[in-house]
């Protein structure tokens, strides 16, 4: 029986492994050893430099910018993202209407969950492009619907100003994920078994009081997960920066480059893939570090059938 | 309300709870209806800022290029129906649409096959490594792709499965394993043991459990991870960008990313938005008729 | 499952079997790319024909073809032209083309391993950088192909059939490595029937320029526009151009040879203070710095901004969205003051649409003979014919169609006769683009003086004088 279950265990894991290994681990591998060394990325000429890679990044201002920002990235657009998804799903399904506070929800719920999906099928090229239009300043939706409503003040030129262009990206970057994590969020809080809603009915529970004692312990694995799900997202932003931004500076007056960015630019622009590799090794090690910090702090007690 | 009766008619029927909940009308406070109004209001103008530019993108589409800048938001003086034969002969979008979808299709079957063998058992059973495997698993959730794409390229010519789909499908299933085994190994921890351990009894094997049992009671985590790397596949646009060099397999990310890089340099505006809505429009339908399995699926890989 | 179930159609004998061919790679830092270069490349011989007076270059008649075309402003109409024609000429050679808008990252792999096109029309804001390849020694030197005779007349080499600068452009160190096909000229752009309406005049000098503005701006349009979101530095043909015209060729000879001081000589200073007096006196378009080019382009068409400072693909760009009576024209930056050391009709002429043929490549003579081709009369007017602008090639554009456009360019040139100068710094140093784009748009929005914007310019040349790793070029 002991002996099976080795076998059994080890015929499961190979094929996976052995994909793994030779198309995800060995790269990665590879791109550690190119971070020591000064290839240029064109020839197969390289020297092994050891460490002056990650010296010389230990003190490169724009390297640090770019992480700045990537850190308000992960910290704003998860938040909002899943703060926004949480709020539309609890009033579409599990708020309900005058005090049946069971599931249910408000009018309309079947329509805005049809809808409130639509930026998910978007590709973040489109996504790029879309928004492009919208921000314009000129004759972008933005500004437009801005002056009609009598708020001509407001308009702004959103993507050519250090201090909105970030926010704006990060506004489509909301926009395009709240859909998917509302769906999964309304999932899981209509999969919550409907007695508990009652019992706290009977106990004169409010909505508010519902939505934070029960429906978000219930529900808390789903948002730890979305979290760590956006955060990986969010340092994948790099395609849609490129859309909205094509910079090769990263934004007004740099207010924009973003790790991945600054990555591609010194890769390809400046033709150091050595020094590259190097950026991409310490913002993997960042996500880790993050990922489980994330895990730690978000451990709590489990909802409680 | 209007936007009840907008509802799609492919929408399922609402369940019956839902129903009943929404018998009575009466004897709300003032309170409450404040709170109704402003969620109402929350929720109408989330929706129009989430269709609007979608519908915006639709109604470009039929535009022609001028029109698109002198009146971007008017409707189309003559719809230009020309403009989606050109996306789909010109730009080849159909074409695309075809390559991701087998591309996508069979890479999402088989990373839901060996992501859920692998997450099965490490969730379930104790073996030496173990860990180890687990966290190889999830940092690789957290490498930025592009710093792979030389290297990775220089594996798959070597395996000479450069430019074909064979190449690209074990490298998307490759890099989907790591959030599927992620996610999955989360789900099967949750599963009741007693129905696997009264199938051993039975006299079943390890496999046999797994596909027998396991598998079946894990279907709903299996959907909704399968939703994520469907999308996240669909999407994905560096890897096909280095390993599918021959334009006539391009997928469809590809294909759309060069026509939005082509706007750089010549403008085809309406052909763009129209391979967009070509593109768009199939993923939006099959959503819409597979709604509430999704969400089901959601439901239940959520929570236990 | 079981275990030997087929993967893909592959059993997994076989399976294992190719990841075994790969397994090296498997191993971490196994120098996979040091196997790559001793096996894929370096020692690669090229296909060689035999040298006769028809095929001067030693073309393998048999050998085949791999172009790779920049499909941007130009298309690639143009290349399947001259691919016909080299066709024409070596009917057993098979011609690949393949065109692309993403050149550095499907390029890449191939260069690494050995394996690159014959021909590489390296261009875009996805280029690969000229620097990068040059410094790595994976550019043919063309030298053959300057002495070669032209494929019209024997007796004339090709070097003398090309116009002025475009050797120089292409010239690194003390090699010719990069042919630059299109002749780009930069100028200020305008409305002619816009400008005859209401009685403006092209200025000739920055005074008449201001004074112009003013009544742009009275007539309710911006007299300027830009692209602050990706392409501000088009404008500094108006600041670098005046003073250059200002102070002659030297100027720009020392900002190209990186020399202390360089961004803050004088007229430098002067041209770029008028710069900042412009944008002070509000005559960019407000919101330009939200635009990309194409939408301040947009704007520009739609006669809401009356100057566009660009090169000469902009009515190319454009096509489709300008209005049939736009009538694009072309002027000369406007000179700072009297005493100017080039006379107002000087332009800046730059060619692009960079074309090389890699070091490894497996045709390094085809590749040479189909750029001889395409300095041929005939491939020079196909070139003009199919894309309305000017190629690297002498009286190219004499029987072509002439666009609005385009016979204001060839006015223009006409007119400025060998007043024509270009600047190599950016090509030579990769690093100065990035910094070009955000300094001047932080000018362009008033985040920065004059003064503090050649500092920050002058300290990038510091910089790159002084890194060791950076090589180095001189004019």
């Amino acid at each position: 029986m002991r002996h099976g279950k080795y076998r059994f265990i080890a015929s499961f894991l190979a094929i996976p492994l052995v994909l793994y290994v030779v198309f995800v681990v060995s790269p990665y591998a590879q791109a550690f050893y190119i971070s020591m060394t000064d290839w240029r990325g064109f020839s197969g000429q390289q020297n092994f430099i050891g460490l002056r890679n990650y010296a010389e990044l230990a003190t490169d201002g724009r390297f640090w910018q770019a992480m700045g920002h990537n850190g308000l990235l992960i910290l704003v657009v998860p938040l909002v993202t899943i703060a926004f998804a949480l709020f539309l799903a609890a009033v579409t399904t599990v708020a309900g209407r005058q005090g049946a506070v069971g599931r249910g929800g408000v009018r309309g719920s079947r329509f805005y969950q049809v809808v409130f999906f639509f930026p998910q099928v978007v590709p973040v090229v489109i996504a790029g492009v879309l928004f492009g239009f919208f921000f314009n300043p000129d004759a972008g939706l933005l500004n437009g619907v801005l002056r009609v409503v009598g708020l001509g003040w407001l308009t702004r030129p959103w993507l050519g100003d250090p201090a909105l262009a970030l926010p704006s990206v990060m506004a489509v970057l909301i926009w395009g994920a709240v859909g998917f994590y509302y769906v999964l969020f309304s999932s899981a809080m209509k999969s919550v078994p409907p007695d508990v809603f009652e019992a706290a009915v009977l106990d004169g529970a409010g909505r508010l009081r519902t939505f934070w004692s029960i429906t978000l312990p219930m529900i808390w694995d789903s948002v730890q997960v979305s979290y760590i799900y956006l955060g990986i997202m969010v340092l994948d932003g790099f395609a849609l920066l490129q859309v909205m931004l094509p910079v090769p500076g990263g934004g007004p007056d740099g207010s924009t480059v973003v790790v991945s960015q600054y990555l591609y630019e010194t890769a390809f622009t400046g033709g150091r893939f050595g020094y590259a590799s190097a950026i991409g090794v310490a913002l993997c090690l960042v996500t880790l570090l993050l990922a489980v910090a994330v895990l730690r702090l978000t451990r709590r007690q489990q909802g409680e059938y | 309300m209007t936007l009840e009766t907008s509802a799609p008619a492919t929408a399922p029927p609402a369940r019956p709870q839902r129903r009943a909940s929404r018998q009575d009308t009466a004897g709300r406070s003032t309170g409450e209806r404040t709170l109704g109004v402003f969620t109402h209001g929350f929720l109408v103008a989330w929706a129009i800022l989430v269709a609007v530019p979608l519908l915006w993108a639709v109604l470009t589409a039929f535009k022609t290029d001028s029109e698109i800048f002198t009146n971007p938001w008017s409707l189309p003086a003559h719809w230009q129906f020309g403009n989606f034969a050109r996306a789909w002969t010109t730009a080849n979008i159909g074409t695309y649409f075809v390559n991701s979808l087998i591309v996508v299709s069979v890479s999402v079957v088989l990373v839901m096959l060996l992501g859920s063998m692998v997450a099965y058992v490490l969730a379930r059973y104790e073996f030496p490594g173990r860990s180890v495997i687990y966290y190889a698993f999830v940092a690789g959730m957290t490498f930025p792709i592009f710093l792979a794409l030389v290297p990775l390229f220089f594996v798959v010519q070597n395996l000479g499965m450069l430019g074909t789909y064979q190449g690209l499908i074990l490298v998307y299933t490759a890099y989907a394993l790591p959030f599927t085994v992620f996610f999955l190994t989360g789900f099967f921890r949750t599963l009741p043991g007693a129905l696997a351990e009264a199938a051993m009894l039975d006299g079943c094997s390890h496999a046999g459990v797994f596909f027998r049992i396991m598998l079946p009671l894990a279907r709903p985590g299996l959907i909704s991870v399968g939703i994520f790397n469907f999308l996240g596949l669909w999407n994905q646009y560096l890897l096909p960008l280095v390993l599918m060099p021959d334009s006539q397999h391009y997928v469809l990310s590809q294909g759309l990313a060069v026509l939005a890089a082509n706007q750089g340099y010549r403008s085809d505006w309406s052909a763009l938005f129209a391979g967009l809505v070509i593109a768009l429009l199939p993923v939006l339908a099959v959503y819409v008729i597979f709604q509430r399995r999704i969400q089901e699926g959601l439901s239940v890989g959520a929570i236990k | 499952m079981n275990p030997s179930r087929p993967v893909l159609g592959l059993d997994r004998r076989q399976f294992l079997q190719r990841l075994a061919a790969a397994g090296l790679l498997a191993v971490p830092g196994a120098g996979l790319l040091s196997a790559c270069a001793t096996g894929g490349g370096g020692t690669t011989t090229a296909a060689q024909g035999q040298v006769s007076a028809t095929n001067p270059l030693g073309v393998a008649t048999d050998a085949p073809l791999d172009v790779v075309i920049f499909k941007g402003g130009y298309g690639d109409d143009y290349a399947l032209a001259h691919e016909a024609m080299y066709k024409e000429h070596y009917p057993q050679a098979q011609v690949k083309h393949s065109g692309s808008t993403q050149i550095a990252q499907e390029m890449q792999p191939r260069f690494v391993a050995g394996n690159p096109p014959d021909v590489l029309d390296d261009t875009g804001s996805q280029k690969i950088e000229y620097a990068v390849l040059v410094n790595d020694n994976q550019l043919t030197d063309l030298g053959p192909l300057l002495d070669a005779p032209s494929a019209d007349d024997p007796n004339v080499k090709v070097r003398d059939t090309l116009l002025p600068g475009v050797i120089e452009q292409g010239t690194f160190g003390d090699k010719f490595v990069i042919l630059n096909y299109v002749y780009e000229t930069y100028a200020l752009w305008y409305s002619k029937p816009l400008f005859e309406k209401n009685g403006w005049q092209a200025p000739t000098t920055w005074d008449e320029m201001m004074a112009l503005c003013e009544k742009i701006k009275a007539a309710g349009i911006a007299p300027f526009t830009y692209g602050g979101v990706n392409a501000s530095d088009y404008v500094i043909d108006l600041n670098l151009g005046a003073a250059i015209k200002q102070g002659g060729l030297d100027v720009v000879k020392k900002m190209d040879n990186l020399q202390p001081g360089a961004w803050t000589q004088d007229t430098v200073l002067a041209a770029t203070q008028r710069l900042e007096e412009m944008v002070r006196k509000g005559y960019f378009m407000p919101g330009s710095e939200g635009l990309k080019h194409t939408e301040a382009q947009t704007a520009w068409v739609q006669g809401k901004a009356a100057f566009y400072v660009s090169g000469s693909w902009i009515e190319n760009e454009m096509k489709g969205i300008t209005p049939p009576d736009f009538a694009m024209t072309a002027a000369p930056i406007p000179v700072l003051g009297s005493g100017s050391a080039m006379p107002v009709a000087a332009l800046r002429t730059q060619p692009a649409e960079a074309f090389v043929v890699p070091a490894k490549a497996k045709n390094v003579h085809g590749g040479m003979e189909y750029l001889r081709l395409m300095l041929s009369k005939q491939g020079g007017e196909k070139f003009a014919e199919l894309t309305a602008s000017v190629p690297a090639v002498k009286g190219a554009t004499a029987n072509a169609k002439k666009t609005p456009a385009l016979e204001s360019l060839s006015a223009a040139l006409a007119a400025a006769g060998s007043n024509v100068f270009s600047w190599q710094f950016r090509t030579w140093y990769s690093s100065y683009s990035t910094l070009l784009i955000t300094e001047t748009t932080n000018l362009l929005t008033g985040r920065t003086d004059a003064a503090g914007y050649l500092a920050k310019l002058q300290a990038e040349t510091d910089r790159i004088a002084a890194d060791q790793s950076i090589a180095k070029y001189h004019r």
